[in-house]
């Protein structure tokens, strides 16, 4: 018997971070459109960030998060509309209670890879509410695999139903990812998943290799949008999959004219591994960080290459954004007084 | 004040536990400190003293500890204003003093509730431990204090063996203490330590009581356990999902079975013994799923997750009750499916209660 893998699609939401949030309802509803006809099992939309996180600070998205849902929720039968949430960002009764409502499925509750703890009520109400709720650690690569664990016994603790680790840097190498989910693996009684970004150019290499030590859901996105490098290329990690045996209940040929229709009519620009994502990938530091990065670079004259590695040394996470500009000025004084 | 169903349920309940209620009879006239007075069990000990008080003339007087009092108001208001209820609201932690009146204990404090050993393992811990020692601390100052019975935990036991078909109380258990995830049973493993240490130095009566797992009113359906999750995700009308392929094996007892055993260990258990509190009777959570699915009409669909292969969760928990059987006369008088209709019965009782509340607001 084959084994099963389930695929999660964020194109709709990491794939936001590509375009600064600027994904319309009729992009959405396109693409939606595509995936329910590939029958991709999990269609995840909204802000990059997630739920309620349209804000000055990460970026305001083109139209409402409700609206974004009610546009994909209308295409979508078979598939499942899912939503990334951060506590933070995200309120229960602002946000979570509404996307009930509005008939999202799946809630996939992310913090930080050691602040499991924010996610309790969040996972509590959503289980209440009787949807689907999947615990989600984000930077995963900062912390040993034991902590990792520890974290997500925490999240199973609170009612998630699958853990999925993210490689939000897109820092690891396939070794490192066996380590981890073999260990969550063993750790936990619950399914554990893998989200891949591209900055080494090992995302796909990165989700086969979770997927042999025991994960058995994967995120992946069409030609890999999303944030910095891109993540895990869905087409790909389809083929691959199968070609080793796995089943995803995906329909290839379909899904490959998804990944035509995405790219015509939702991407300006195809991810392509930048130099700049290779720094950010071997710095350890969120994909999303680049246009800041970028931003702040020129701003303060600082090579952009060296304030990627100055962040990752200072172990800098999503949602600090605005010590980009700090670390750019600090930079910046350095140079003047050599 | 809660609906007159909700409460019947309970209370007949109660009644149809005390078929025997003179077995019981040490308890006549005296009065009864219950710590964790107001959580799930000290609220059905507190129904079934309240039964013998207005059935079988027990004149019991209680007094019901907690750290949160105000949650009888709102889990139970008929006990929280009786008469012959006072409720204590202190955390156990400090607990100075216990009234010189009361000369039997039921120790029930301590959540057992695994979210709050994962985010808060050091406070999770603390209640048990220090709470534990304050409590006996105090008994060892009441001047009639005929017994104590600490209600300690069936996790105590760790995982239970592939080759063990039921726990029985000789078990010694084979917990990991260098895992956060074991805080709870370690602490309630202390907590009996302390109280076999407290039996043999001040020479306190103490007995003990390993409760397993629970069905039934007045169980929080938010508790992330199999059973409560069933129960919630088919009264939400959705599918009921389930982890693996639902092998794993629990048993269930009801909450009015376990008041009336926790009072007849209490009054009879021999001091320095530990008695397993459960139903000996095991079922797969698939079965179980399938059990709560057929009581509604529109049959809920029953769903698995995908584990890794060979990673399906198959673990067993069922209690050998022989000692409590032989010793105790106890019995299982509520079986399971009869368990699982009253339980489904009072929460939508429950359910229509607090929407006709919300409706009137």
């Amino acid at each position: 018997m084959k084994k099963k893998i389930l695929i999660s699609d964020p194109t709709l939401r990491d794939g936001n971070h590509a375009v600064k949030h600027q994904l319309t309802a009729e992009q959405i509803a396109r693409y939606a459109e595509a995936a329910e006809a590939a029958q991709i099992p999990i269609v995840e939309v909204g802000h990059g960030n997630g739920l309620g996180a349209s804000s000055l600070q990460v970026g305001e998205s083109a139209v409402g998060d409700m609206e974004m849902l009610k546009a994909a929720r209308r295409k979508l039968v078979r598939s499942k509309l899912g939503v990334h949430v951060m506590p933070g960002f995200a309120t229960i009764r602002k946000d979570i209670e509404k996307a009930v409502e509005v008939g999202v499925d799946v809630f996939r509750v992310g913090a930080h890879c050691t602040e499991a703890d924010v996610t309790r009520r969040h996972i509590g109400y959503v289980r209440e509410r009787g949807k689907e709720v999947y615990g989600v650690l984000m930077m995963s690569h900062m912390v040993s695999k034991e902590t990792l664990a520890e974290e997500s016994l925490k999240m199973e603790s609170y009612g998630a139903e699958g853990i999925i680790i993210m490689d939000s840097a897109g820092a690891y190498l396939p070794s490192d990812v066996t380590e981890r989910i073999a260990e969550l693996v063993k750790a936990l009684n619950i399914p554990v998943g893998f989200h891949g970004h591209n900055n080494l150019g090992m995302a796909v290499a990165n989700s086969v290799a979770a997927a042999e030590a025991g994960a058995t859901i994967l995120d992946g996105t069409v030609r890999g949008f999303g944030a910095g490098a891109g993540n895990t290329q869905l087409e790909v990690l389809i083929a691959v999959l199968d070609k080793m045996g796995y089943s995803t209940g995906i329909d290839f040929y379909k899904l490959l004219d998804a990944a035509e229709i995405a790219e015509r009519e939702i991407m300006k620009v195809i991810p392509a591994i930048q130099s700049i994502s290779i720094v950010s990938g071997l710095a350890g530091v969120f994909s999303g960080f680049s246009k800041h990065v970028e931003r702040a670079s020129k701003e303060y004259g600082v090579d952009p290459r060296d304030l990627f590695f100055e962040l990752g040394r200072r172990k800098v996470v999503a949602g600090q954004e605005d010590l980009i500009i700090e670390v750019a000025m600090d930079l910046a004084g350095k140079k003047v007084s050599r | 004040m809660k609906s007159s169903y909700v409460m019947d349920i309970v209370q007949e309940d109660c009644r149809n536990a005390l078929k025997r209620p003179e077995v019981l009879g040490a308890l006549k006239g005296e009065t009864v400190l219950i710590t964790g007075g107001t959580g799930f069990m000290g609220t059905w000990l507190a129904e079934m003293i309240a039964t013998l008080n207005d059935h079988f003339g027990f004149g019991t007087k209680l007094f019901l500890l907690s750290g949160r009092a105000n949650n009888l108001s709102a889990r139970a208001p008929h006990i929280a204003v009786r008469p012959d209820v006072t409720l204590i609201e202190r955390d156990i932690r400090g607990l100075m003093e216990i009234p010189q009146e009361v000369s039997w204990i039921i120790h029930a404090a301590g959540n057992p509730d695994n979210r709050v050993y994962a985010s808060e393992p050091l406070r999770g811990i603390e209640v048990i431990t220090r709470g534990t020692a304050a409590v006996l601390d105090c008994a060892t100052r009441l001047p009639n204090l005929k017994k104590m019975l600490n209600v300690s935990s069936a996790s105590i036991y760790g995982n239970q063996p592939d080759n063990l078909e039921k726990i029985s109380e000789g078990f010694f258990g084979n917990l990991d203490c260098a895992s956060v995830m074991s805080s709870y049973a370690e602490a309630k493993r202390f907590a009996e330590t302390l109280c076999t240490v407290y039996r043999s130095q001040h020479r306190l009566p103490l007995v003990c009581a390993r409760p397993f797992a629970f069905i039934g009113p007045y169980q929080m359906l938010d508790r992330p356990w199999a059973v409560n999750n069933f129960m919630r995700d088919a009264l939400l009308g959705g599918a009921i999902r389930i982890l693996g392929d639902g092998q794993t094996v629990r048993s269930y007892m009801y909450p009015s079975d376990m008041a009336f055993w926790l009072l007849r260990i209490l009054t009879d258990g021999v001091p320095g013994q530990n008695y397993n509190v459960g139903s000996p009777e095991g079922v797969t959570l698939l079965a179980l799923a399938e059990k709560i699915a057929d009581l509604f009409p529109d049959k809920p669909r029953i769903a698995s997750h995908l584990l890794p292969p060979g990673k399906a969760q198959r673990s067993r928990l069922v209690p050998d009750i022989s000692l409590a059987q032989n010793s105790l006369g106890l019995e299982i008088t509520v079986d399971l499916d009869t368990a699982i209709k009253r339980t489904i019965l009072w929460n939508q009782a429950q359910q229509k209660l607090t929407k006709a509340g919300e409706s009137k607001r």
